[in-house]
């Protein structure tokens, strides 16, 4: 390896934009995303709901443009990747997506400006959940499919889907995958990138597959189960009525509550469920601080709602529902109690705040960086005590480096940073500061609707939201996916030069 | 543990709380307001204990254990708020013990919260004592920084980072103890004593202007009127912004700059740079603002918009208009900029520039080292790279600051208080700026907040002034254990 400073550190090798290779992934990203619609039209052709036309056009459209990029544009493309680029082709991959995965809302006319649809269509594929549409009961089915369908599609990440199918990535593989999940500290399933890529798919699809059966058997319509299976397991949070789960009986709720806490979960520490190695489960530090943060928040929540006067079961209820739609940072919302103490506003803004587990689809700063924070304040604490103490922060069993504890921190600071520069440009679009604060960290944790400061749903908000404000919620949704980094490096100047 | 050196430590602060006191007597006797009598037995009192701590605690053994630092710091501010409401009580100024702590804790933080929603009922005397618990406060956090904190030997988990306590960027002190107190005195007191000049030839009276003065250059912000400094002429709020801002800066630069010492300025100006630049940038916005949206004229808008940014990022608190009227981007950028507050060494509360400087300049770093992981590129600051100790302390202080924050809120809100004063009173009382939102915001006062409430504020302004760490590492397990 070359050793250089940073003063001379130009022209190693002069650096190209391997234009054919984000090409072919782009291409084939769309191929995924057009086939992805051929469920949504089924459905609109099923129920003749209108919008057949729309979605079939898009589909086309998409097609005919992936296979282009894939078989003219791409081809003899060289699967080489340096880290720059790797950043690089996830944020260009995770803007032309979603822009494409717009037209449909376009094509039925569904929404009525390019905004709403971009906004709608990021806060699918980043499993936000925020959703401008205001029809939702009379919507069409198809469209509605295709809405949860994209959060689905978004929910692992769409850099899983290249890494999973193509295995002659190799080495560069492993730079994709941690330019969308920035180093969350993953533990592989299995030593090969594409192999362990494939088990958490496989552990993703069984799971949205159990939910929608249990859902069916709930007695719900096959439209609703489909979304709702869909919605939940992504952590996205998209619904098909105006009044949120509301309508559902307390089997689906129960059901819903289940899925939306396991979505939270590691796919790791849900794959060993599935092959039964409870011990594993057991032992897993961060799946333990994430039952105990949510036992935590529940027992906070459902006491303020007991003290203001509501019934113990349904104080109860509404709690374990409400804290596991926010810790997994799916955000449904149901019938809530008729009051909304502040207690319970602020427990939801930390446990927003703190999000899901790390290699979850959930979004957040994730449970895991805050156990390194935790743990490395509390050595700070001892070190300042006994100044020649030797400590050293563990998670999982392992040692974390210190560079890794100041990349957490970095982490920590750029996430505040973005909620405070989302809530500034919101303010400015006529918000008061609490709810401008609150809907700038639902979109940066990808939370979505759900209630915050008081017991309204925040899905009708962004209707009237200015366009720069649904712009800006745009950006934060992007940022809390891709966990900022790639976000950020792409505006900085050392990933512009050329080496 | 050694509490005979904590307690004995006590003394020289505590008889220097006890003549300030004695000043206070000037106007009581000067205005006949009847309160003489008392405050003089005040004075006494305080000067007294202070002398027993003094006279009648041995001399601890020398060798140092580094608890016993972290003791005595937070428990000399907890002394120096207890015998400041003395004057508070004495006079029956206030209603209960609750009110008195209140607004001593909020005069020797440099806060500037106030309990009292009609401060000119107040006898003369207890106004120049609040002005004067502003000073006294504002001063002692220098000597802290600058001076106690580098001769404590705790560097190196240093609470103060780099160039703020005159110690390198490695964490080692470069100046003697004695004469840094000296200097930072001298500096103190001349720029006092010249602002006080300034706004009285301004037009002020002698007793506004000293009131002021005292208030303002500590980055305190008490007033002796109800509309804060409102009422004062352009000029004059001018000048009161020069003393803010100077407040805000680092005292040993300011050392340096006074006595014209340029080489040892020309390459230790990043901090002053960014905070300048932070200040620019804030004020541009806000007179814009203020022009386009809330359609001042020009001068109006331009003389609110820089005395008020000036307050705010300075962690003064001084009020030019009820900005609880203004547009919320402005309001929503006053938190933010009383959060960074001003450069650290400075009379100034918050996180301080210093060290978002730092936070910015290692996310820099740490984005640019993703690309280049073998290349050798540490955080610099005025060209010397800054350790990876004082970073992390960098970074765990203001991690542990807005979880501070956030409990704070969580408990406000609990025992009743309003979303949005409860937000203001975080932000207000932590940083040391001040005044919040709502009711408790413009020229409001902290009179309605339950009396928990109450508490909970005089917790955070001690916390925010003592960075957290300080107080928070006094109630962890190990602290107290036996060695």
């Amino acid at each position: 390896m070359m050793r250089y400073s940073f003063s001379n550190m130009v022209r190693i090798d002069s650096w190209r934009f391997n234009f054919r290779l984000i090409a072919r992934l782009l291409g084939m990203l769309l191929v995924i995303l057009a086939l992805s619609m051929v469920v949504p039209v089924l459905v609109s052709v099923v129920y003749a709901d209108g919008s057949q036309f729309g979605l079939i056009l898009s589909g086309v459209l998409i097609l005919a443009m992936g296979l282009l990029l894939r078989n003219f544009v791409g081809v003899g493309a060289t699967f080489e990747l340096h880290d720059r680029e790797g950043l690089w082709y996830t944020l260009i991959i995770w803007l032309v997506v979603p822009i494409m995965g717009a037209l449909p809302y376009l094509f039925t006319s569904s929404v009525h400006s390019f905004t709403d649809a971009a906004f709608e269509s990021f806060s699918g594929f980043t499993t936000t959940g925020s959703s401008i549409m205001t029809g939702l009961d009379d919507a069409p089915k198809g469209l509605l499919v295709w809405r949860s369908t994209s959060q689905w599609v978004g929910g692992l990440g769409l850099i899983l889907f290249v890494v999973a199918i193509l295995r002659r990535l190799n080495a560069g593989a492993a730079k994709l995958y941690e330019s969308e999940f920035s180093g969350t500290l993953q533990r592989r399933l299995h030593p090969h990138m594409s192999r362990n890529v494939q088990y958490m798919w496989r552990v993703y699809i069984l799971l949205t597959l159990a939910m929608f059966i249990l859902l069916l058997l709930g007695g719900n319509g096959f439209v609703d189960s489909f979304c709702l299976a869909l919605s939940t397991v992504s952590t996205g949070g998209f619904m098909t009525h105006m009044s949120g789960l509301a309508g559902l009986s307390s089997y689906s709720i129960g059901v819903v509550t289940v899925f939306m806490f396991l979505a939270g979960v590691n796919l790791a520490v849900l794959f060993n469920l599935f092959l039964g190695h409870f011990r594993r489960v057991r032992k897993d530090d961060e799946f333990r601080s994430y039952g105990v943060a949510f036992l935590i928040a529940v027992a906070i929540c459902s006491l303020a709602f007991i003290v203001s006067g509501v019934s113990v079961g349904q104080s109860l209820k509404f709690s374990v529902f409400h804290i596991a739609s926010t810790a997994s940072t799916c955000g449904f919302y149901t019938n809530p109690p008729a009051v909304w103490p502040t207690v319970v506003s602020v427990v939801t803004i930390v446990i927003l705040f703190a999000g899901a587990s790390a290699g979850s689809t959930g979004g957040g700063i994730k449970i895991k960086r805050l156990m390194i924070l935790t743990k490395h304040i509390h050595n700070y604490f001892v070190g300042m005590i006994h100044p020649h103490a030797v400590m050293c922060v563990k998670v999982g069993g392992a040692r974390v480096e210190e560079e890794y504890i100041s990349r957490v921190f970095a982490f920590v600071f750029l996430y505040a940073l973005f909620v405070i520069m989302g809530s500034f440009v919101l303010t400015m679009c006529g918000l008061d500061i609490p709810n401008a604060f609150c809907m700038a960290s639902a979109n940066m944790s990808n939370l979505g609707p759900s209630p915050i400061i008081n017991n309204m749903g925040g899905a009708l908000d962004y209707v009237a939201l200015h366009p720069v404000g649904k712009w800006t919620m745009i950006v934060l949704m992007l940022a809390g996916r891709l966990e900022i980094f790639a976000l950020v490096a792409a505006l900085m100047r050392v990933y512009w030069k050329s080496r | 543990m050694e509490w005979r050196v904590a307690f004995r430590s006590l003394g020289i602060p505590l008889m220097g709380e006890g003549a300030a006191m004695a000043i206070c007597l000037a106007p009581a006797l000067y205005y006949h307001d009847g309160t003489a009598g008392v405050i003089a037995l005040a004075a006494l009192a305080t000067f007294l204990v202070g002398l027993a701590f003094m006279l009648l605690i041995p001399r601890g053994s020398t060798q140092r254990d580094n608890r016993v630092s972290y003791v005595t710091v937070t428990l000399m501010w907890l002394a120096l708020v207890l015998f400041g409401t003395l004057p508070f009580l004495a006079t029956r100024s206030v209603n209960s013990l609750t009110d008195a702590v209140f607004e001593s804790m909020s005069g020797f933080t440099s806060t500037g919260a106030t309990i009292f929603s009609q401060v000119e009922t107040l006898p003369p005397s207890v106004l120049l004592w609040r002005s004067m618990s502003n000073w006294i406060g504002g001063f002692g956090i220098i000597l802290l920084v600058l001076a106690v904190v580098p001769s404590l030997g705790i560097n190196k988990f240093s609470l103060y980072t780099a160039e703020s306590s005159g110690a390198d960027n490695t964490g080692k002190t470069t100046y003697h103890t004695g004469s840094m107190v000296r200097r930072t005195l001298a500096v103190y007191v001349i720029l006092t004593v010249c602002f006080i000049v300034a706004l009285w030839i301004a037009g002020m009276t002698l007793w506004e202007a000293v009131n002021l003065t005292f208030a303002n250059i500590s980055t305190g912000g008490f007033s002796i009127y109800g509309d804060s400094i409102s009422r004062f002429t352009t000029l004059q709020q001018f000048i009161l912004a020069t003393a803010m801002f100077i407040g805000g800066i680092n005292f040993a630069l300011l050392f340096n700059l006074l006595t014209f010492r340029w080489k040892e300025l020309s390459h230790k100006l990043d901090q002053f740079g960014f905070y300048v630049m932070l200040l620019v940038l804030s004020v541009s916005f806000t007179v814009l603002a203020l022009r386009l949206h809330e359609g001042y004229n020009w001068s109006d808008a331009v003389r609110y918009g820089v005395v008020q940014t000036v307050s705010v990022l300075t962690t003064t608190g001084s009020v030019v208009a009820d900005t609880n009227l203004w547009w919320t981007p402005i309001v929503f950028l006053f938190l933010v900029l009383c959060t960074c507050g001003g450069m650290a060494g400075s009379t100034t509360g918050g996180v301080k520039v210093m060290r978002v400087l730092i936070l910015f300049r290692n996310v820099n770093n740490i984005l640019s080292n993703r690309l280049h992981p073998n290349a050798v590129n540490p955080v610099r600051l005025n060209g010397k790279p800054v350790s990876q100790d004082i970073i992390t302390n960098v970074m765990v202080i203001s991690l542990v600051y807005a979880m501070t924050m956030v409990a704070g809120l969580l408990m406000l809100m609990t025992v009743g208080v309003g979303s949005t004063e409860a937000i203001g009173a975080v932000f207000g009382c932590i940083t040391s700026y001040g005044p919040g939102l709502g009711d408790c915001g413009g020229f409001g006062s902290y009179t309605a907040f339950p009396m928990v409430g109450k508490w909970i504020c005089t917790a955070l302004m001690l916390l925010g002034r003592l960075e957290c760490i300080t107080v928070f590492i006094l109630f962890i397990p190990g602290f107290w254990r036996r060695r």
